[in-house]
């Protein structure tokens, strides 16, 4: 069985419609990214599989079971873990906090749980009391991603974890990330390809709200002209 | 020649407009005083009801001060009249005063609300009529307070049926001011402010100065109708500057169909007339005494389940007819196939 | 000097009610984006229930009680029915506040009628001490006034406590930057949104119970008045801030008093006027934190 299968999705934000048939299938121990220009309706395809856009027809299950019309704090406890575009971290709070508040269960794998966070970002640790709005851009994205890690998700939801950072950040972040996804499965909605080919190994391409195109990585990597087509690289 | 004039409007609304007019001039000859004198106050709370729905339907404000307005408007007849005497002459300083008065609160609204946003002019214009209401209350040698002010109003207002004349020539001048003020192009940034200031701005248009125009046109106009509700009411407390006031605006306005302009004429008729009704229901069950709650129950109805209020329903039905007829002679269809599409 | 020292301390005191009005209100703007126009009769509610508690029972601390709960209830009751329909619409979550303040105010005069009503203090907190200061007179401390600072300073820090110390407080801070990225980690932010206006009216109730014995008398405007002075202390002083909420009732507590003893004239007006100049040549705040208030618009 697929961990997560979509069919048909059509969703809007107020007036428009941002989404009008997407189709994917994920399966377990797999990481896919999702590629595609600017506005192409990546960001809306992740809010909406976990319940901040509403969902206007098709359906997304999640290991068989229907995510539509699922509130966000359902979908998280179903079991998947979701770093927002712009880190989504908590400014006021601190790392400790921040990766507290994400916790479902007080219990010893939890524990050991964020103990792997910090030893997988250790600039975490450092500055493991500080309020987040201290960090800087890369930190930031650290705490994110780790913070979906903390209940062990079976899927990762990643919104362009590299915007904003510097080269040498986003070497840093690909393999930790290359590394989170040994263990879990990963949807990485990426503008960045030269980490999206390091993370994953598999791609859908997103079009004006529709599935164009999917393929593997390596396949892409040397397909020039699909590129150019729908990535415009 | 008018019917080309206003041009968005359609000939069969005209047709009605035309005929509740012809029935309103027949009505002070054949109603008794006390309707004669409820249809003079709906008209002018309708006028007062439209400048409202010129800042909470066309810019997006929220004005909770609203009441400083109507009641300085009828602040100024009353104490010019008591303290200078009675005449056509302090009327119009009246009408002047007021004029200014309410330009000046249109001018510091702007300014904060242009700052400051929504939620902040909502609370500072609530607290301004608060203020407005407190200082006429410890000016009691001129305004004698809660107790209010009476005071006789110069001919040819001191009588009902030229007074309600007055009142009705006063609803049609500022209803088409109005009307001819949202077909500008400062109407049409007004509209482009309310559906998102942001895109506004970044298309070029200066929606400060827009939403600034629309208070000043609206505050001024709801000061007249305070000017002329004076005039009917031939007293004046502070109850005027209540809270209350500003809530009859907003329902009258709400009710009628928020952004519709006309609608407010509407609204302030059946809210006026109901709540005369639930004052007759005082005697039949002390519940009615407190007639109050069911206005405040009334709108909260409103705003939940009918939030673009009666001539909203009219306008989506007639865009939706408008849009099938496009449909149909898109499609080139025969219409009975498309019918059952 | 002494006639001043005694106007700060009824100031003070007066602050801690302002203080629990405004905190609850500026929580509630902060996390929900929702200014609550039925605050004040929140505060009504709180002053009757407590005044017939009080009376039934001859127990001051059970109508303190009553009127808490009787808070908490309206409020949670406002927020489920009807607040809860209209978040993301500024415009009708203050049409919607607006007519439950109308409604619920009314209640009162079907209820309890409109005219004023006779609050007695509890025995044990109805006197007055004169303290002696050597060289500068005598100073006037009601002991109910003195409760009141007490009530105030602890409910600050429980508050402060709650806020910074607990996952409650944590998850409220972090709604208040973003109440859909506390949903999309596994919390329940509605829940949270129901708790936090429930809590607020309870606060607003205690707000009024206070009041009652304080004023000794009670009438169904006396919320208008408090919630506005809660307005200009929540835009001067601590949008979203607890602690700022705080400082800025003392602020205005303290200038009402002193203003309202030396030039009586200019007592309603200065704070708004305050307010006002705040709002056109600061609008981030007076302690800078009015950008949270755009925030909430744009949510």
């Amino acid at each position: 069985m697929s961990l997560l299968k979509v069919s048909g999705l059509v969703s809007y934000i107020g007036l428009f419609t941002i989404l009008h048939g997407i189709d994917m299938e994920i399966q377990p121990g797999e990481a896919v990214a999702i590629l595609g220009r600017n506005g192409a309706g990546k960001t809306t395809f992740l809010r909406t599989v976990m319940g901040l856009v509403k969902t206007r027809s098709g359906t997304i299950e999640y290991k068989g079971q229907s995510l539509v019309g699922k509130p966000p704090h359902k979908v998280s406890k179903m079991g998947i873990g979701y770093c927002p575009e712009d880190y989504g971290v908590f400014n006021e709070l601190s790392i400790e906090e921040n990766l507290i508040l994400a916790k479902h269960k007080n219990d010893a794998a939890t524990a050991e749980r964020i103990a792997y966070v910090l030893d997988l970002f250790p600039d975490l640790k450092k500055a493991f009391k500080r309020p987040a709005r201290t960090l800087s851009g890369g930190q930031r994205q650290m705490l994110s991603v780790g913070r979906s890690l903390v209940n062990s998700p079976p899927l990762i939801l990643i919104d362009e974890p590299s915007k904003g950072l510097a080269p040498v950040v986003i070497e840093k972040m690909s393999l930790a990330l290359k590394e989170i996804a040994r263990n879990s499965t990963i949807l990485l909605v990426e503008q960045n390809f030269h980490m999206a080919l390091i993370v994953t190994d598999r791609y859908y391409i997103i079009d004006e709200g529709k599935t164009v195109h999917n393929g593997l990585m390596k396949d892409l990597e040397n397909d020039k002209e699909l590129q150019h087509k729908h990535l415009g690289l | 020649m008018i019917l080309q004039r206003l041009d968005t409007i359609r000939k069969i609304e005209v047709v009605i407009i035309v005929a509740l007019a012809i029935v309103l001039l027949i009505v002070p000859h054949v109603a008794g005083t006390a309707t004669v004198t409820m249809v003079s106050r709906i008209m002018i709370f309708a006028v007062f009801a439209m400048s409202y729905d010129i800042l909470r339907g066309y810019v997006g404000v929220i004005h909770l001060g609203y009441a400083l307005f109507i009641g300085g408007g009828a602040y100024f007849v009353g104490i010019l009249f008591t303290q200078f005497g009675v005449g056509i002459p302090m009327l119009l300083l009246a009408v002047v005063g007021t004029s200014v008065y309410s330009a000046i609160w249109a001018l510091i609204v702007g300014k904060i609300s242009g700052k400051s946003g929504m939620i902040a002019t909502a609370m500072i214009t609530m607290a301004f009529a608060e203020i407005m209401r407190s200082l006429m209350t410890s000016w009691f040698t001129v305004t004698r307070g809660a107790d209010g002010l009476p005071f006789r109003v110069p001919p040819p207002f001191n009588d009902r049926t030229m007074m309600f004349y007055a009142s009705f020539i006063f609803m049609v001048i500022m209803a088409f001011l109005l009307y001819k003020f949202t077909k500008s192009p400062t109407g049409r940034v007004w509209q482009a402010v309310r559906e998102n200031e942001q895109r506004a701005i970044f298309l070029g248009y200066n929606t400060n100065r827009a939403r600034t125009i629309a208070l000043l046109v609206a505050s001024v106009v709801g000061g007249l109708s305070g000017v002329m509700f004076g005039l009917l009411n031939r007293f004046v407390n502070t109850d005027l500057l209540d809270m209350q006031m500003t809530i009859n605006a907003m329902l009258y306005s709400l009710i009628g169909g928020t952004g519709t302009l006309f609608g407010a004429i509407l609204g302030s008729a059946l809210v006026v007339y109901f709540q005369n009704l639930l004052l007759d229901l005082r005697g039949v069950h002390f519940i009615f005494e407190r007639w109050l709650l069911f206005i405040g129950a009334l709108y909260i109805v409103v705003v939940m389940f009918m939030p673009r209020g009666i001539m909203g329903f009219y306008y989506d039905w007639k865009d939706k007819r408008a849009q099938k007829k496009r449909l149909l002679q898109e499609a080139k269809l025969p219409p009975q196939l498309n019918d059952e599409a | 000097m002494a006639n001043i020292l005694t106007l700060l301390f009824n100031g003070i005191s007066e602050g801690a009610l302002y203080f629990l009005m405004a905190s609850s209100l500026s929580i509630i703007l902060g996390l929900m984006g929702v200014v609550n126009f039925a605050h004040g009769a929140l505060f009504v509610w709180g002053a009757y229930v407590f005044r017939m508690v009080f009376i039934q029972t001859g127990s001051f601390f059970f109508g303190i009680m009553a009127a808490m709960v009787a808070g908490f209830v309206i409020g949670f009751i406002f927020e489920k029915l009807f607040v809860s329909r209209v978040y993301g619409n500024v415009g009708a979550q203050i049409m919607i506040t607006l007519g439950l303040s109308i409604v619920f105010t009314e209640l009162i005069r079907v209820f309890w009628g409109p005219t004023p009503l006779i609050v007695t203090r509890p025995e044990f907190l109805a006197g007055v001490s004169h303290i002696q200061l050597g060289g500068v007179g005598t100073v006037i401390i009601s002991h109910y006034r003195l409760f009141l600072i007490i009530v105030g300073v602890v409910i600050a820090i429980l508050g402060h406590l709650l806020l910074t110390k607990t996952r409650i407080g944590m998850t409220i801070r972090a709604g208040v930057q973003s109440g859909e990225m506390v949903s999309a980690l596994g919390i329940n932010i509605n829940l949270y949104f129901t708790l936090v206006f429930a809590a607020g009216g309870a606060l607003a109730g205690l707000g009024g119970a206070l009041f009652a014995p304080l004023s000794q008398s009670i009438n169904p405007e006396i919320g208008n008045m408090f919630q506005l002075d809660a307005f200009i202390v929540v835009v001067i002083g601590g949008m979203g801030s607890f602690m700022g909420s705080a400082v800025g009732s003392l602020f205005i507590a303290i200038m009402i008093a002193l203003i309202g003893w030396y030039v009586p004239a200019l007592s309603s007006v200065a704070p708004v006027t305050i307010m006002a100049l705040v709002l056109i040549f600061r609008p981030q705040g007076l302690f800078s934190l009015l950008g949270l208030l755009r925030q909430a618009v744009k949510k």
